[in-house]
């Protein structure tokens, strides 16, 4: 063992003297990042201390901290806000709990399970775009199909407006990211079952334990690094969104399905306020390095087990 | 002896009782899970009166009078061979790109290479509305607004760091003793790289291919930015467009959505392995 670990490190010092192609087979990748994400992602948190609107052209210069001040003290932002996190949060659990249902049923080792697995990934693979249409061809009032199963209850005697109604369109754009969102976590779920010794399981049968049991002290506590990581990400993802949303209800009616990505979209784009935009936006930034600084120190901790 | 063996008797009596239950719930769930993705496909195949007067699921007999419309009297084709092009620059262009950087981060090691790959992960989590704005402008500058590299540039950058960290954690899968033995042989380290690494990485390569593929595909928010006029949109700003245009012909824009969906259904059959593989690659290796 000790022999191969040091023909192996031969190696890796015989590679070590080539570090210029490194360097070089860095570049091209590098180019592209820097100038079209990292520029504009610099660029977007300067403008945050701008004024800068494409309506009032005279007025432009530098703001300090102005745009900050206005979305703190703006009752809009803050309801967004809430709503953010109420959103994400929502989500992340619905897609937890239905991805771990599925995953420990598709663990189970039964025929076809590679089919059942595809189709379960059908969501998640589907553009956003065609997922928003079929959604909203779903919750038609008139002949979509939800509304007429739903009419044949017999205390049912009205369309649902799923997505016209304030209250209702929270919870439908809430049901359908996670719908989107579930494989996602089924598939992280399903590698870490997977990955959990078969003898556990048997040790703790002839034991006597039962599946709660054992769901709860060999299941729980083998995929808490894999969950971990799974709902930071998703929670990450979740928090940037803005397709999922944006294209079933553009943040409407009324605003009541705004999340930050779409109130700076909506300032930006609708309101040409760039400045107070990218304030937002740079807000968002902040609560994310948050959660990733989390993340990453989870993803070292892993990298450091193996 | 026999107590083991009535032990894995009922066992394996619970077992198959298990397995049927499993079966029963996984079909129900399934069930549910694609029905608007089933009825979208079922309502494309109906005719337009059936469509929007009979809630049957299934159509009472196939028609494709709804994919003529949309084919032939609508420009959603053009919207189809604009994200055709845009998907595959940007998959060719990404390949070419990370799996040199994958490599140089797999195989070098020192403190930029360390700072690069941990720059690589922070990167794929940073949010996409704060570059919009500024990415506007630069397209702006740089003449590309409504014109189609804009959003090659865009993807091909947005899709690199998940590539390098995909690719990153294939080659380091690959022992070193290939590259040793090439240069034993004589190879430069980029002969043995371009001649008996890249090779068996095949698999590593066509996961990012398929991914870069399907996220160049499905992208909205940048294409509705940079986009604007008919003839350059891709599917999703195109299906939007569609929506606000025929706002009442579901049938119509159902046969739009399920064109749409085809190439990532393709996908999804032929090569779920890579695509489970993709998947997992971002979460559960470090």
């Amino acid at each position: 063992m000790s022999d191969q670990k040091r023909k192996k490190k031969k190696y890796e010092t015989s590679l070590l003297n080539n570090k210029p192609l490194g360097y070089m087979m860095l570049i091209p990748a590098s180019l592209m990042i820097l100038l079209i994400s990292c520029y504009p992602l610099i660029n977007g948190i300067l403008l945050s201390f701008q004024n800068y609107n494409l309506l009032k052209p005279k007025k432009q210069g530098f703001a300090g901290l102005a745009n900050y001040i206005k979305a703190f003290s703006d009752s809009e932002f803050w309801g967004v806000l809430g709503f953010t996190f109420f959103y994400t949060i929502c989500v992340v659990v619905m897609a937890y709990i239905v991805g771990m249902v599925l995953a420990m049923l598709l663990n189970r080792d039964i025929k076809g399970r590679g089919l059942f697995r595809a189709l379960a990934l059908v969501p998640w693979i589907i553009p956003p775009a065609v997922a928003a249409v079929n959604w909203s061809w779903l919750f038609n009032d008139q002949v979509g199909l939800l509304n007429t199963l739903l009419k044949q209850l017999p205390w049912v005697n009205k369309s649902i407006l799923f997505v016209a109604e304030p209250q209702m369109a929270r919870f439908t754009v809430i049901w359908t990211s996670a719908w989107k969102s579930f494989p996602f976590m089924m598939i992280t779920l399903l590698a870490g079952l997977q990955a959990i010794p078969g003898e556990l399981y048997e040790a703790a049968e002839i034991d006597g334990a039962s599946f709660v049991h054992r769901f709860r002290y060999i299941t729980i506590p083998q995929l808490s690094s894999v969950s971990t990581v799974c709902t930071t990400l998703m929670f990450i993802w979740t928090f940037n969104n803005l397709e999922n949303i944006y294209l079933l209800t553009r943040g409407g009616p009324n605003q009541s399905t705004f999340v930050l990505s779409i109130l700076t979209y909506y300032t930006a784009f609708m309101r040409s306020d760039i400045g107070y935009a990218s304030a937002i936006s740079t807000i968002l930034l902040v609560v994310l390095v948050i959660v990733m600084m989390f993340y990453v120190r989870v993803v070292d901790k892993q990298a450091q087990e193996v | 002896m026999s107590k083991a063996t009535a032990y894995y008797e009922k066992k394996s009596k619970r077992e198959r009782r298990a397995n049927l239950a499993t079966y029963i719930v996984l079909i129900f769930m399934v069930l549910i899970i694609n029905i608007p993705f089933l009825q979208m496909i079922m309502t494309s195949f109906k005719t337009r009166a059936e469509a929007m007067s009979s809630t049957n699921f299934f159509p009472s007999r196939l028609s494709f009078e709804n994919f003529e419309m949309v084919l032939m009297r609508t420009n959603f084709s053009t919207n189809i061979i604009n994200s055709f092009i845009v998907s595959i620059v940007v998959t060719v262009a990404c390949i070419m790109f990370s799996v040199m950087a994958g490599y140089a981060i797999s195989r070098f090691k020192g403190r930029v290479f360390n700072a690069y790959t941990t720059f690589m992960l922070v990167l794929q989590l940073f949010p996409g509305v704060l570059m919009l704005i500024p990415l506007f402008v630069i397209m702006r500058n740089l003449n590309l607004i409504d014109k189609l590299p804009s959003v090659m540039l865009a993807y091909t950058a947005t899709n690199l760091p998940f590539s390098i960290w995909l690719l990153k954690g294939f080659f380091n899968s690959i022992p070193f003793d290939i590259e040793q033995a090439g240069m034993i042989d004589g190879c430069s380290q980029f002969g043995t790289f371009w001649r008996l690494v890249l090779p068996i990485s095949m698999p590593g390569v066509s996961t990012v291919a398929i991914f870069t593929f399907i996220n160049a595909w499905c992208e909205f928010t940048v294409a509705s930015i940079l986009l604007r006029s008919d003839g350059v949109m891709t599917i999703t700003v195109g299906l939007q467009k569609f929506v606000q245009q025929y706002t009442q012909d579901w049938p119509a824009l159902m046969a739009a959505s399920t064109l749409s969906s085809l190439p990532t259904l393709i996908f999804l059959m032929i090569a779920q392995k890579y695509l489970v593989q993709g998947m997992g690659a971002g979460s559960v290796k470090g």
